[in-house]
C-alpha cells in the first residue's frame, strides 16, 4: 500500500526520470549502432580503392602474393582460411555436441558444474596463449611427422587447424549445452516411455529439439576461427601459398599483421582490401547466425 | 615429461617479461627531467623501422642521459611506416633500415647513413653446415637446393624461413644473394617470420631450419651463424669489408626542413664519436 502511494506522488517526478533515462539509453544504443556503421564506411572507403585498383577478379582469385612486384592475389589466403576453419569445425562440432551431453545429461549436476566451469575458463584464455602452447607443443609433434615424410619441418596448416579446434571447442560446448538444456524434459521422459534407452532418447529426441541452438554454436565457432589471428600466427609459417595440410599456410587474417609495419602504397592499400575481404567474411557469418536464432525464437 | 618441460619454460618466460617490465620502468624514472642544467628541451617524435631498435634504443637513453630535459619518443612500426610519417611530418626523425625507393613515392627526404649492420645467415645449434656460398644461399632461397645434404648437412629437407615482403632486411639479403627486386622469386613455401626475434626463435626451435637476420640481434646460444663465402660474420670482418652481406641504418630528415634545436642535437650526437660508440657497442659498425 504504502509503495503504491509513493509512486502516485512522485509520479510526475518519476516520469521526468524515465525520460531522460530513455534519452541516456537511446544514445548508448544508437553509439553502438554508430560503430558498426562508421566502421563499414571506413572498411569500404579504405579497402575498396586497391581492390579496384587491383581489379577484384585478380585480387580474389589471384594465386600469387608477391607484393614487392605488385602482384596481389589473395586466393591462397582465402582458400587457407575455409579449409582450416571447416576442417576445425568438422572436428570440433561433434566433440562439442558429445561433450554438451556429457555436460547436461549424463553426469550430476554438482561435477557438471565443475567442467562447465573449466570450460568456460578455456573459452576466456587469450588466443596468443594458444599460440604459445601451439608453438611449444603441437608444431614440435608435427615437426616429426613431417621429418619421417621427408617434407620441410615448418608451422603447417595441420597444427593452426589443431590450434583453432581447441580455441572453438569451448564456444560449441557451452552454446550447445544451454540448448540441450532449454530442451523440455518430457521429450526425454516420453521416449524412455515408449521404451528407448537413455542414450537413444537423448540423441533422438532431446538433440534434435536443440538443433537451433547447437547450429548457432556452430556459427559463433566458425566466426571465432575464421577471425583468429595472433594463435594461427604463431604455429602455421604463413606462406602465401595454395593449402596443404603439411605445409606453411597463411591465413586471410595473418597478412595484416605481419605486413603492416614494412609495407607502403598500394601494399598497404592491398591490406585493407584484406581486412574488407575479411569484414564482409565476418558480416556473412553474423547474417546467417542471426537468421537461425530468429528461426530458433520461431 | 615434454610437457613440465613446456610449463617450466613458460613460468619461466613470465618471470622474464615480468623483469622485463621492471626494468622499463625503471629506465623510465630515471628520465625525470632535472631543473639545475640549462639546456636544450622538448620532445622529438620519431619512428619506425624495428630492426634499429637494439641500438637506437641506446643511443636514445644515452642522449637523454646528457639532456634530461629531452624527450625522445621512438614508435617501433617499420622503416615503410618510418617513411611515410617522416614525409608527411608526423614525425621529426625517421628511422629505416632500408634504403629510400628511387620510383618517386618516397622523394623529398634526406637519409643520413649512421651504422653498418652486418646480415647473419643462421641455422639450428644443432646442425652442423659451416659454410655457405652466395650461390648455395640463392639456390636454398629459391628452392634449387632443398635438401641440407646437399650443402654438406644430414639428408634432411631444408626448412627455408624469410622476412615478409617490405622488410628491409628481406630487400637488403635479396639485393646482395642477387634474388629478384623484393625477393620475389624466394621459394612460395618458405616460412613467413614478421620481425627479427621471431626468426631466431624459429632457427632456434626448428632443426632444419635457416633464416637471415641481423646481426647485432644474433644470441649466439640460441642459433648458429654460417659462413658466408668461406668468411665467419664478426665485427673485424664486417669493418675489413671482408664480410659482404651488410646494409646501412639510416636517419631520415625531410629536405630542406629546420630540425628542431633538440631534434638537430640528436642528429649530430648519433653521428659524433660518443654516438658511434654506441653503435660499435651494439655489435654495429660504425660509420664515421
Amino acid at each position: 500500500m504504502e509503495q503504491m502511494g509513493l509512486t502516485t506522488g512522485r509520479n510526475k517526478s518519476k516520469s521526468t526520470v524515465e525520460r531522460i533515462m530513455n534519452i541516456i539509453f537511446l544514445i548508448c544504443g544508437l553509439a553502438a549502432v554508430i560503430c558498426v556503421i562508421c566502421m563499414t564506411v571506413y572498411m569500404i572507403i579504405s579497402g575498396w580503392p586497391a581492390i579496384q585498383k587491383i581489379g577484384v577478379f585478380e585480387f580474389l582469385f589471384g594465386q600469387v602474393w608477391d607484393p614487392e612486384n605488385s602482384e596481389f592475389g589473395i586466393a591462397p589466403m582465402i582458400l587457407s582460411s575455409i579449409i582450416a576453419t571447416f576442417s576445425a569445425i568438422l572436428v570440433a562440432l561433434p566433440l562439442g555436441i558429445l561433450v554438451a551431453v556429457f555436460l547436461s545429461k549424463l553426469i550430476p549436476g554438482r561435477l557438471s558444474s565443475i567442467l562447465r566451469t573449466l570450460i568456460d575458463l578455456l573459452a576466456g584464455i587469450p588466443s596468443v596463449v594458444y599460440g604459445l602452447l601451439g608453438a611449444i607443443l603441437i608444431v614440435p609433434l608435427i615437426f616429426e611427422l613431417q621429418t619421417s615424410l621427408g617434407l620441410p619441418t615448418s608451422g603447417c596448416l595441420l597444427s593452426a587447424i589443431i590450434i583453432l579446434i581447441i580455441m572453438i571447442l569451448p564456444t560449441i560446448i557451452s552454446v550447445s549445452e544451454t540448448a540441450i538444456r532449454a530442451v523440455p524434459q518430457q521429450y526425454e521422459d516420453a521416449s524412455l516411455a515408449l521404451g528407448s534407452t537413455k542414450l537413444q532418447s537423448i540423441f533422438r529426441a532431446t538433440v534434435p529439439a536443440a538443433k537451433s541452438g547447437i547450429v548457432a554454436g556452430m556459427v559463433l565457432g566458425v566466426g571465432r576461427a575464421i577471425g583468429e589471428a595472433m594463435a594461427v600466427i604463431m604455429v602455421a609459417g604463413n606462406a602465401a601459398i595454395m593449402p596443404e595440410f603439411l605445409k606453411p599456410a597463411r591465413l586471410l587474417t595473418a597478412s595484416i599483421p605481419i605486413e603492416w609495419a614494412y609495407s607502403s602504397g598500394l601494399h598497404r592499400e592491398a591490406l585493407y582490401g584484406i581486412g574488407l575481404v575479411l569484414f564482409i567474411f565476418i558480416m556473412v557469418i553474423n547474417i546467417v547466425l542471426n537468421m537461425v536464432l530468429k528461426k530458433a525464437v520461431n | 615429461m615434454k610437457k613440465i618441460s613446456a610449463l617450466l619454460m613458460m613460468v619461466l618466460l613470465a618471470a622474464t617479461l615480468l623483469t622485463g617490465c621492471s626494468n622499463t620502468t625503471a629506465t623510465d624514472t630515471d628520465n625525470t627531467p632535472s631543473d639545475t642544467a640549462e639546456k636544450l628541451s622538448g620532445v622529438v617524435k620519431t619512428g619506425g623501422s624495428t630492426s634499429v631498435e637494439k641500438v637506437m634504443t641506446a643511443l636514445i637513453y644515452q642522449f637523454q642521459e646528457d639532456n634530461k630535459d629531452v624527450t625522445i619518443n621512438y614508435e617501433l612500426n617499420g622503416s615503410g611506416d618510418g617513411i611515410k610519417n617522416t614525409i608527411s611530418g608526423q614525425y621529426e626523425i625517421g628511422h629505416s633500415s632500408r634504403e629510400l625507393k628511387t620510383d618517386g613515392t618516397e622523394d623529398g627526404l634526406d637519409a643520413t647513413a649512421y651504422a653498418i649492420d652486418g646480415i647473419a645467415i643462421v641455422i639450428n645449434t644443432g646442425n652442423d653446415v659451416q659454410d655457405l656460398t652466395q650461390k648455395q644461399l640463392k639456390d636454398i632461397y629459391t628452392g634449387a637446393i632443398t635438401n641440407w645434404k646437399e650443402v654438406g648437412g644430414n639428408d634432411v629437407a631444408i626448412t627455408v624461413i624469410t622476412r615478409e615482403p617490405g622488410s628491409g632486411t628481406r630487400d637488403a639479403f635479396a639485393e646482395i644473394i642477387g634474388l629478384e627486386k623484393g625477393g620475389s622469386d624466394i621459394i612460395s613455401s618458405a616460412s613467413v617470420a614478421d620481425n627479427t626475434g621471431a626468426i631466431q626463435t624459429q632457427v632456434s626451435s626448428n632443426p632444419n631450419a635457416i633464416g637471415y637476420m641481423s646481426y647485432s640481434d644474433v644470441d649466439d646460444s640460441k642459433v648458429n651463424t654460417v659462413k658466408y663465402e668461406g668468411v665467419e660474420i664478426s665485427e673485424a670482418t664486417l669493418k675489413d669489408g671482408t664480410y659482404t652481406l651488410k646494409r646501412e641504418f639510416f636517419l631520415l630528415t625531410k629536405t630542406g626542413a629546420t630540425l628542431s634545436p633538440a631534434a638537430q642535437a640528436f642528429v649530430d650526437f648519433v653521428m659524433s664519436k660518443a654516438g658511434q660508440d654506441i653503435v660499435a657497442d651494439n655489435k654495429l659498425l660504425r660509420i664515421k
